[in-house]
């Protein structure tokens, strides 16, 4: 049976990093993020106007999600040199931040960390399963005047 | 410098406007877009169909990933060059892809510098 541990500092460190390579390189603008702090709440997610979702498994369980406002999205695509604002866009590119997200912290766990194609959704669109059992950490950032957050909430295999 | 025939593979709508927007910069004036293609199996049926010189292709896709495409393209159009444009970030899904066929691997978040500089190196 596979014993599993809790996100640690350095590991919630490479999330944050992530945030940043993803303003910086798709937009040419940074993002500031903040302090991660606990997830007090029934379900691992912080509900905004659009939400992305990542379901994780291999040697991880868990789940990560972007959330954002409609207004963060608005500019996001505007900086990617989308002209079409459609609700199809906002769950598109919210899905795609979130992948991106999951997707880079690879680099820092290995390919078994196996992560799921994008599901997205309007504010409470899914009911998000807890798989994870150690805390959920949510990492606030401040992109232009607006804000989003990226929530984190994995088990790590403890024989890594 | 004959024109080249791209076909750009990925799950987001986003995405795939995004590097097609990119075609229009002076620095790939011999690329045309002949498709897009949202997952693995349609990305098999448009290069089959449009027999692309090169494709972009992200990993994560529902239907059929990125890496089972790879394999198939490469069997069928082994001419094809075709370039990862994925999150996935690790080294071990980086070496799986260029064994499968691959030609180059760039990772997401990616700039349009990086992004047309690894085009133009498939190209030559």
């Amino acid at each position: 049976m596979t014993a599993y541990r809790a996100l640690n500092h350095a590991d919630i460190e490479v999330f944050s990093e992530s945030i940043s390579a993803f303003f910086e390189n798709m937009t040419r603008r940074s993002a500031q993020v903040r302090t991660a702090y606990l997830l007090e709440a029934a379900e691992p997610i912080v509900w905004d106007d659009f939400n992305g979702l990542i379901k994780v498994s291999g040697g991880f369980r868990g789940t990560i999600s972007f959330s954002a406002p409609r207004t963060l999205l608005d500019e996001v695509l505007k900086a990617m040199g989308e002209p079409s604002k459609s609700t199809e866009n906002y769950l598109d590119v919210v899905g795609e931040i979130a992948n991106q997200l999951s997707g880079r912290a690879r680099k820092h766990f290995g390919e078994s960390l196996d992560i799921s194609p994008p599901l997205s959704c309007k504010r409470g669109g899914f009911i998000v399963t807890t798989v994870a059992t150690g805390p959920a950490y949510v990492i606030p950032l401040t992109w232009g005047s607006y804000q989003a957050h990226l929530v984190v909430h994995l088990d790590l295999a403890s024989r890594r | 410098m004959t024109r080249k025939k791209l076909l750009v593979v990925d799950d987001s709508t986003i995405i795939r406007n995004h590097i097609a927007r990119l075609l229009g910069d002076p620095r790939l004036p011999n690329l045309d877009i002949v498709g897009l293609a949202s997952d693995g199996e349609k990305a098999l049926a448009a290069a089959r169909d449009k027999r692309p010189d090169l494709i972009t292709m992200d990993l994560t896709m529902p239907n059929m990933d990125g890496e089972a495409c790879i394999e198939a393209v490469a069997k069928i159009l082994p001419e094809t060059r075709i370039l990862v444009v994925s999150a996935l970030s690790d080294n071990a899904t980086a070496l799986r892809a260029l064994t499968k066929g691959a030609h180059g691997f760039l990772q997401k978040p990616f700039t349009d510098d990086s992004l047309i500089a690894a085009l133009l190196e498939l190209m030559e």
